[in-house]
């Protein structure tokens, strides 16, 4: 019985309609289920931070990816000044970046999280037009890259080859998840950021400070999303608008769980992960992997505003 | 009194248009840019009215543009018919579109039209048989023969226009429509107003401006491509300009976009890499600090005395 109704639940759903895709795809296309899964782990990773600040806070930021961008750009100049390894710069762009959140939310979003939703909107679309010319102004417009021999480690399967140092990025999605659910759940102060992100007024009337809640959860994030970054330099080269579209697919796996579901964005990820890789995986098709992720928003949102699930 | 207002106007239309006969080139195409983000900044304030934010400005922007192009490469036509067919096409993908996304309200809105915009890239860059791929297409000749105060003229009969259909949403019973949508949309249902349709006529119409407007700027530079006739610009600038100028009226975009241009075109020649940083700083500065823009500001002040 209890089987039963975890099946009805939104995210065993989505868990099984994902593993049977991947058991399919495992026999058939091996390849495929390797590069989504690793895709998909860079996708998470990113999209969870997100989805912590929606659900909390309440607030769509759509400079998120561009946050990323400042940490991938910290990360580089810190390895390229002191000679350290990018994934040793994750440390220090944490702290910067968590003082950069902190500034952002005294700065601005604190005065717009009781506006209309439209300004809070525009805000931060702002800041990421912001974000994107001010690396541009200092970094200019050249694509830069770390290079990091681990990085290109690979293995293979029979004839098979592929590149392992990407799963990392899977690794990395599964810990900030457990992380902060484990922090969300189990520590006092997350417990509190959860009962705000329920009830603001509530939890204002059992005497949570709900602006140090606000500030704490929003500077994790940026943090988090920042010390992504430099696992991006790792494997990418890193350009100031190359923050865009991620902000744009985070949106769509935070919209498809549905706000506050962090779990959720990790199976989303999974799901569109191993589309785009299928997609890529037809010769000469590779151009359209991108329609993927946006087609797929649209059809779920649209899907879901005529269950009126959305807002 | 009242009849000084009409004789600004006047002043102001005459001014406009007889600009190509006391400046140079050099200034005609700084007007000919101003003139078209605007035109762009008051389309989309159209659609604000009515509580839609769309980030798709540069979406239907580059598929008026592209529209222009391959039918004025094919068919053989007329440049004026290309630029008229560019807005077509965006007003009729704006009516299909508008039918299922025109459900969805606040974030979910504004990302899709930024994922439509995408969208429109993606197909357009690997379309290559139709779209000529990611190098884009080059027109045999640009319209006018390239003669800035004809170019100049055309886009100022393009804002004029859409300064008239602005009014005219502002005047009729649309704008009640349109505005209650924004303020309650139950109350409004309730009162048994159509909000659907007069959404997906506000998205086509406003569409369709923009496609216009990326027609005639396909047009203009004999070019289009797929970085280039997209490019995030088309939505930042415009919006910055809307912004500025204050939301929800006519003459807010349409000050907004004259003080910002002419602005920008300064800023251009002083920091040439990082002009567009003062945009973002704009639309931040006046979210937080001047909700209303420069029109709301000083008609609260006129106001109050």
């Amino acid at each position: 019985m209890q089987l039963l109704s975890k099946l009805k639940q939104r995210n065993y759903q989505i868990a099984i309609a994902c593993i049977i895709v991947a058991v399919i795809l495992a026999i058939w296309k091996p390849s495929v289920l390797i590069y989504g899964s690793q895709r998909a782990g860079l996708y998470a990773s990113i999209a969870i931070p997100m989805a912590l600040i929606l659900g909390v806070v309440g607030i769509i930021n759509l400079a998120h990816g561009q946050f990323m961008m400042l940490g991938a750009y910290l990360a580089y100049w810190i390895s390229v000044s002191t000679g350290a390894d990018p994934l040793v710069a994750m440390v220090p762009v944490f702290l910067a970046m968590f003082v950069v959140g902190m500034l952002t939310y005294r700065g601005c979003i604190k005065y717009v999280l009781k506006a209309p939703e439209l300004n809070q909107l525009l805000l931060t679309f702002g800041l990421a037009m912001i974000l994107e010319q001010l690396a541009n102004l200092l970094w200019t417009s050249q694509p830069v890259k770390a290079h990091v021999g681990y990085a290109s480690a690979s293995a293979s399967i029979g004839s098979f080859t592929f590149g392992t140092f990407d799963f990392v990025n899977v690794a990395m999605a599964i810990a900030i998840l457990i992380a902060l659910l484990l922090f969300l759940k189990r520590t006092r102060t997350g417990q509190a950021a959860l009962a705000v992100g329920q009830n603001p007024r509530g939890a204002k009337l059992v005497g949570i400070n709900i602006d140090r809640t606000y500030l704490l959860i929003f500077s994790i994030s940026i943090a988090i999303v920042g010390a992504l970054g430099a696992l991006f330099l790792t494997r990418h080269s890193i350009f100031p608008l190359v923050g865009g579209t991620y902000t744009l697919k985070s949106f769509c796996l935070v919209a498809m769980a549905g706000i506050g579901n962090l779990t959720g964005v990790l199976w989303c990820s999974l799901g569109l992960g191993l589309a785009e890789a299928f997609i890529m995986s037809f010769k000469g098709y590779g151009g359209w992997a991108d329609m993927v992720f946006f087609a797929l928003i649209i059809i779920v949102i649209i899907v879901r505003s005529y269950q009126r699930r959305v807002i | 009194m009242k009849n000084w207002r009409y004789i600004v106007y006047a002043v102001v239309i005459v001014l406009a248009i007889s600009l190509p006969f006391y400046t140079g080139a050099y200034h005609q195409h700084v007007a000919t840019t101003i003139l078209m983000f605007l035109t762009l900044a008051l389309s989309w304030d159209m659609l604000i009215r009515a509580g839609q934010l769309s980030f798709g400005i540069a979406g239907f922007f580059g598929v008026g543009g592209y529209a222009a192009a391959i039918t004025y490469l094919n068919w053989d036509i007329s440049p004026f018919l290309s630029i008229a067919l560019g807005g077509l096409a965006a007003f009729v993908i704006a009516l299909v579109l508008g039918f299922a996304v025109l459900r969805l309200r606040g974030m979910y809105f504004a990302i899709t039209t930024l994922a439509l915009a995408e969208i429109f890239r993606v197909i357009v860059r690997n379309w290559s048989s139709l779209t000529g791929g990611p190098e884009g297409m080059v027109l045999p000749s640009t319209i006018f023969g390239g003669d800035s105060a004809q170019i100049y003229w055309l886009l100022l009969a393009i804002a004029i226009a859409t300064i008239i259909v602005s009014e005219v949403f502002q005047r009729t019973r649309i704008h009640f429509a349109l505005t209650s949508i924004r303020n309650n949309e139950t109350v409004a249902k309730a009162s048994g107003v159509d909000i659907f349709k007069y959404l997906v006529l506000a998205f086509a119409i406003t569409s369709a401006i923009q496609g216009i407007v990326g027609g005639a700027y396909a047009q203009i530079y004999g070019f289009v491509s797929p970085e280039g006739s997209f490019h995030l610009d088309f939505t930042l600038l415009p919006l910055a300009m809307a912004l500025l100028g204050g939301m929800y009226s006519t003459p807010g975009p349409v000050v907004g976009g004259l003080v910002l241009g002419i602005v920008a075109e300064y800023l251009k020649l002083q920091i040439p890499y990082g002009h567009l940083l003062v945009y973002g700083v704009i639309i931040v500065v006046v979210i937080l600090f001047m909700p209303k823009g420069i029109v709301g500001t000083i008609r609260e002040r006129l106001q109050r005395r």
